[in-house]
């Protein structure tokens, strides 16, 4: 909840319009009742017409304020519930935004996703409860028991004996119900969870005839769920009736004291009449905050959920004092018995690895998957920093460059190509804003999508739309390549990032590639050994530890895992080849 | 022409609303006792509270006679407390009856909802087993997993709450205005014109408001989809710096998301006062003319005081009407899910053929065998036999249908035309649970449940006792690894089946599979996520697995697909080539092309070997 209050604090002015709205309603809720006891007290006993009319004038008069007051309501709760989740959302999303790989996936994208759109609405939802039902109840006890005591002090104490009661009975309600509700939710947590598993499974479950037990599984789950719900709807709906029971014995109470007070001529009937009114409404608010109670839980589980993100410390910091490299040109990288360890692994996916690739290198790194070869390429971007060792770019620590700048310099393409909705033009142009018409050209033309946008109908403003569903593996990783180039950096790392490609191309964009990088570092990360055949170096990654480097050839003759994966994909031919 | 098509359209909505209430009223049967019961003490609850205010009123007008005689100094003049006390015996008579009545409905008819409820997911459950897998072709699993979560739900709600204030609205109604009319016409009828007023303004804002509220809900798909966009695309975000840009986009989207709401929501907000003022109105004229009424004698001041609380009564439901009319509906929408689900057309259940597990050798034939969904046939015309004990690879691209074989197998699919025989016994013939009791099945994608090692195990034979599942998973080659987890075979495996590695996670269907014993086995060969130690073990596993058993594999590995005594290569769901390794090569059709454009050893995520891209041209040549 301070979350809320965190966000409610910037809305202070609205928040007090919104409480000064709430007393106009209030005002006219229980003033018609007044002046309708004044009319009877006033008007008809001294059978005073003129004075009738000029009442109903003022009922009039009072129900336009109230109705301005009801519309204001309105519009600071919608305001305020609007504002406020709008902030939540933007500020969650900023914070995504700094966060490291290893934040990522620790919570789960689909998590963020339900975190910053679902969370964030449920919170919506109860502050429209709180502004209206929360901020209306105490204002209309307050203004009715107030009016109360004015009219008569004997008859206030027989309502305000009626309040603890209630209070008890809201207190008795919240807690009963709290863990009932709570309980119900971990229940149909569970139901849907079976279900789920029910559907997934469907092939297996049939296949095992094991149709009964996951009945009987659901069934039980779904008899519990079935009890809970009972018991919370059951206590819900016995409150109401309850509390206008009490309410109803509070009347009798009233009705026979002021008899007694008629009687002794202390009261007039008028006065009883409002005193009835303004009870009835001060019990029904009352009854209308239980919601609140009945929202509460949902809504503190999204809070905490929001709040957890919140939370969470970026994995990744940029350097205090961020050394701006020695000169803009990079002339290699360097791994320095580099170790890496998740935070949540037990075992390190990589052990000692140390390599140099110089300027106008192609390194390439094969290995079977779980290898670690994808964990080893994200750390020169800082996806994750090392555990042990060092990663150097011309002799200075990747952890004491500013990370803008140095990932302005790399051209990364990862394995799944990832493409916005959007035209080409301006997923291409994703890596760089500023480039020339021609450099956007010359980026597809290499990259070998030239062709496939230009028969496109929109061409280079064809549209990609969400999940990039109308391109296929293939082009979606050629348009994702020429992003890359449009950079123009120094370093080029690609991971597998030719596999959704058929071999023609695949040697077609290497050819093109190798003739137009003459001068940067290229990284390669394989599953085909035909992609890396020339590479200038190949290192063999083997759980995590470097079992051979060197260029083709020479693995093929030394290095044993080398040439088994290589066996399995090449021909005969091939491997006599070079032996 | 357009007053037709809405007759057809009412028409139609009619009929199906018809229906959503008969099928619902299939559920309710067992419990009409209690449904009559809970509906009979809202229409007794309802009456009472409509009783109430003129009850009371009878002790406004007395005190108020009383008083003014007592104002007026007559002699002798006080309150008469015999009237007084018998006024408040009925009301105390009347709230007993209205607070019974009311908790009788809230626990007898919370009873039959949820029993009912229950049954309904219950029902919904078995279905979903008894449907042919088909369905799941064209349904996707969401939809209909929304229909459990959400559907039921919502009516759950509906029924539990929106039923009993409609039922409520209506009676209250009814009485308020029979006893308006009761008390003084010329009043009444004052007091009805709030009824077409507030339908007008109700209608007039909903018409208006429905547009902003389709406005929020586009700008809510919007915002939803840019959020996965930007949460998905993270990697390429960090990677080029466009974290500004990402938050500027997100900004811009969520500004509009909020200006769109806060219209939506201010807009419906103002239906609620807009009635209120009719209402306050109302209550003024009728409260002006009724205190004439009362100094002229035409009525007793305790009947005005009863009038104005039934105003009061009246307005209640008549500001909810957009509100209840919008949950109706959508009560009746998910009704209209559910019950279309539950009507889906079942696989039939019965065989012709007894068959026992023991009695059967595991041949299997397929005899002109031709399938394919919907008029398309995929597979044309298909014979082969796999002899007890032998082991058939199933080789093709991604997509090509490799899986075709194991639901005609299984019978998830029937075939169209041919028959597929295990030891001469057409499957058509069997019963679908002792058809399936022959055969294991691994699938590459695993299914675990939340729930202990030892049960994801167990599942296989759930009548197998405690050493049997030891021995399969020592079978497995996964015995020593469950040692190593804490807790052993209790250890939890979590909803996600994310605390387990993929590799470890097919050593346990393989496990399953094991304890089954099954006569025959299908297989789907493990490509990705695999580390080279668990990479033999799964090898050694699946060795064991098919040995002695016909085996059916979807196969990625050389070593496999050579062994095999059968290879049959797949292209557009049909079988294009059969025959060994050494004959396939001879043929140098697809096969042969297959093998040299690289069957790998290890692959990555994404089922690579063997599989082409069906979109990009094909080249088969090395470079």
């Amino acid at each position: 909840m301070k979350l809320i209050l965190r966000y409610l604090k910037r809305y202070k002015l609205l928040v007090l319009l919104n409480f000064i709205s709430v007393f106009g309603f209030a005002l006219t809720e229980l003033g018609i009742p007044t002046v309708i006891s004044m009319m009877v007290d006033d008007g008809v006993m001294q059978q005073d017409k003129v004075y009738l009319l000029r009442m109903g004038g003022l009922i009039a008069v009072m129900s336009v304020v109230g109705v301005l007051g009801t519309i204001l309501l309105g519009y600071c709760c919608a305001r305020i519930s609007t504002a406020v989740t709008c902030d939540i959302r933007n500020d969650l999303f900023e914070k995504v935004q700094t966060l490291s790989h290893q934040e990522m996936n620790q919570m789960g994208v689909s998590s963020l996703i339900t975190r910053t759109s679902n969370d964030a609405l449920q919170i919506m939802n109860f502050l429209n409860v709180i502004l209206r039902t929360a901020m209306l109840t105490p204002v209309m006890i307050v203004v009715s028991f107030a009016l109360v005591i004015m009219s008569s002090v004997k008859l206030s104490l027989i309502i305000a004996a009626t309040v603890p009661f209630i209070i008890l009975g809201v207190v008795v309600v919240a807690k009963v119900s709290g863990p009932v509700s709570e309980k119900q939710q971990t229940a149909l947590d569970g139901l849907n969870r079976i279900f789920k598993e029910n559907l997934t499974g469907l092939r297996v479950i049939r296949a095992f005839n094991n149709h009964r037990r996951e009945t009987e599984r659901f069934g039980q789950q779904n008899r519990q769920f079935a009890a809970q719900s009972r018991k919370l709807f059951t206590l819900m709906t016995s409150m109401e009736p309850l509390f206008f029971l009490l309410m109803n014995i509070a009347a009798l109470a009233i009705y026979f004291t002021a008899s007694f007070m008629i009687d002794q001529r202390l009261l007039q009937v008028g006065k009883l009449i409002a005193f009835m009114e303004y009870l009835f409404h001060a019990m029904f608010s009352m009854m209308l905050f239980c919601t609140v109670f009945m929202m509460y839980p949902r809504a503190n589980i999204s809070a905490k959920r929001i709040e957890a993100v919140m939370n969470m410390e970026p994995g990744i910091k940029n350097a205090d004092a961020a050394q701006t490299e020695t000169s803009d040109k990079i002339e290699k990288i360097t791994f320095d018995h580099v170790a890496f360890c998740y935070p949540d692994g037990e075992e390190a996916v990589l052990k000692d690895i140390s390599f140099t690739a110089r300027a106008g290198e192609t390194v390439a790194i094969i290995g079977s998957t779980g290898s670690g070869k994808s964990t080893l390429i994200q750390l020169i971007p800082r996806f994750y920093d090392v555990t042990e060792g060092r990663v150097l770019i011309n002799d200075t620590d990747v952890r004491q460059m500013d990370v803008r700048r140095l990932r302005e310099k790399i051209g990364f393409v990862s394995q799944k190509a990832n493409l916005f909705s959007g035209t080409i033009e301006e997923n291409i142009r994703f890596g760089r804003e500023d480039a020339s018409e021609e450099e956007m050209i010359r980026a597809a033309k290499i990259a070998q999508a030239y062709d496939f946008i230009m028969e496109k109908p929109g061409q280079f403003q064809e549209r990609i739309v969400e999940g990039a569903g109308n391109l296929s593996g293939g082009q979606k990783q050629r348009l994702s390549i020429a992003r890359a180039l449009i950079r123009q950096p120094q370093i080029y790392i690609y991971d597998d990032s030719f596999s959704a490609l058929d071999l023609k191309t695949d040697a077609r964009l290497r050819k093109a590639l190798k003739q137009e990088i003459t001068d940067a570092i290229v990284i390669i990360v394989a599953q085909r050994v035909s992609t890396i055949l020339d590479a200038d170096r190949i290192i063999v990654l083997d759980e995590g530890r470097v079992a051979g480097m060197g260029r083709h050839e020479e693995l093929l003759r030394e290095c044993p895992l080398y040439y088994e994966i290589a066996a399995s994909q090449l021909s005969e031919e091939e491997l006599q080849h070079v032996r | 022409m357009s007053v037709k098509k809405n007759e057809k359209k009412i028409q139609k909505n009619n009929k199906r609303i018809g229906y959503c209430l008969r099928c619902l009223a299939g559920f309710l049967k067992p419990y009409k006792a209690g449904l009559i019961l809970g509906i009979l003490m809202i229409v007794v609850a309802n009456a009472t509270f409509a009783l109430n205010p003129i009850v009371e009123g009878q002790m406004t007008t007395q005190l108020y006679k009383d008083g003014e005689a007592i104002l007026s100094g007559e002699p002798g003049a006080h309150v008469h407390f015999d009237v007084i006390l018998g006024v408040m015996g009925t009301l105390v008579i009347i709230y007993i009856i209205k607070t019974v009545s009311q908790l009788i409905t809230a626990v007898f008819l919370t009873k039959v909802l949820q029993q009912t409820m229950y049954d309904i997911r219950n029902a919904l459950q078995q279905k979903i087993h008894r449907l042919p897998v088909r369905y799941f072709d064209d349904h996707a699993f969401g939809d209909v997993l929304s229909v459990v979560t959400n559907d039921v739900d919502t009516l759950g709600n509906a029924l539990q709450q929106t039923m009993q204030r409609v039922i409520g609205a209506v009676l209250t109604f009814i009485f308020v205005i029979s006893m308006m009319f009761y008390i003084n016409g010329v009043l009444a009828c004052m007091a009805l014109v709030i009824i077409p007023l507030t339908v007008i303004v109700t209608k007039f804002f909903v018409t208006r408001t429905q547009k902003l509220f389709d406005t929020q809900q586009n700008t809510l798909g919007e915002l939803n989809g840019t959020i996965t966009e930007m949460y998905s695309g993270f990697n390429e975000i960090i990677l080029y710096n466009k974290q500004e840009i990402a938050v500027d986009k997100f900004h811009d989207v969520n500004g509009r998301m909020r200006k769109t709401s806060f219209r939506a929501q201010f807009a419906s907000s103002l239906i609620s006062p807009c009635i209120s003022l009719i209402t306050y109105l109302a209550i003024g004229c009728v409260a002006v003319t009724g205190c004439i009424f009362v100094i002229d004698g035409v009525m007793p001041l305790g009947n005005l005081q009863a009038f104005i609380r039934y105003i009061w009564q009246i307005n209640d439901p008549l500001s909810q009407i957009s509100q209840l009319s919008a949950q109706v509906q959508s009560a009746f929408a998910a009704m209209g899910r559910i019950f279309t689900l539950l009507d889906e057309e079942e696989e039939e259940q019965v065989g012709r053929v007894a068959v026992r597990p023991e009695d059967i050798r595991g041949r299997v034939t397929f005899e002109h065998v031709s399938f394919g969904y919907d008029d398309h046939l995929l597979m044309k015309d298909v014979s082969f036999e796999a002899k007890p004990g032998q082991t058939v690879a199933l080789v093709g691209a991604t997509g090509a249908g490799k899986t075709t074989l194991m639901n005609l197998l299984l019978r998830f699919y029937d075939v169209k035309g041919g028959a597929i025989k295990i030891d001469g016994i057409d499957i058509r013939d069997m019963n679908r649970e002792e058809l399936r009791q022959l055969f294991s099945l691994v699938l590459q994608d695993t299914w675990l449940f939340k729930g202990s090692i030892y049960d994801n195990i167990h599942y296989g034979k759930l009548n197998a006792r405690k050493d049997e599942v030891i021995h399969a998973s020592k079978m497995a080659n996964v015995h020593h690894f469950i040692k190593t987890l804490t807790g052993s075979y209790d250890f939890e495996i979590n909803e996600e089946s994310s605390n387990i590695s993929q590799g470890e996670k097919q050593l346990l269907t393989i496990a399953r599979a094991i304890l089954k014993d099954p006569r025959i086995i299908i297989l789907d060969e493990a490509t990705s996520s695999v580390d080279t130690r668990i990479e033999k073990m799964l090898q050694e596993a699946m060795n064991t697995i098919m040995s002695n058993r016909t085996s059916f594999v979807i196969a990625h590995r050389l070593s496999t697909v050579r062994n095999a005594d059968m290879i049959l290569v797949i292209d557009d769901g049909d079988i294009v080539e059969q025959g060994t390794h050494e004959e396939l090569l001879a043929k140098k059709g697809v096969y042969e092309k297959l093998y040299h454009s690289g069957m790998e050893t290890e692959n990555g995520t994404e089922n690579r070997p063997l599989s082409l891209e069906k979109d990009e041209q094909i080249t088969y040549t090395c470079v």
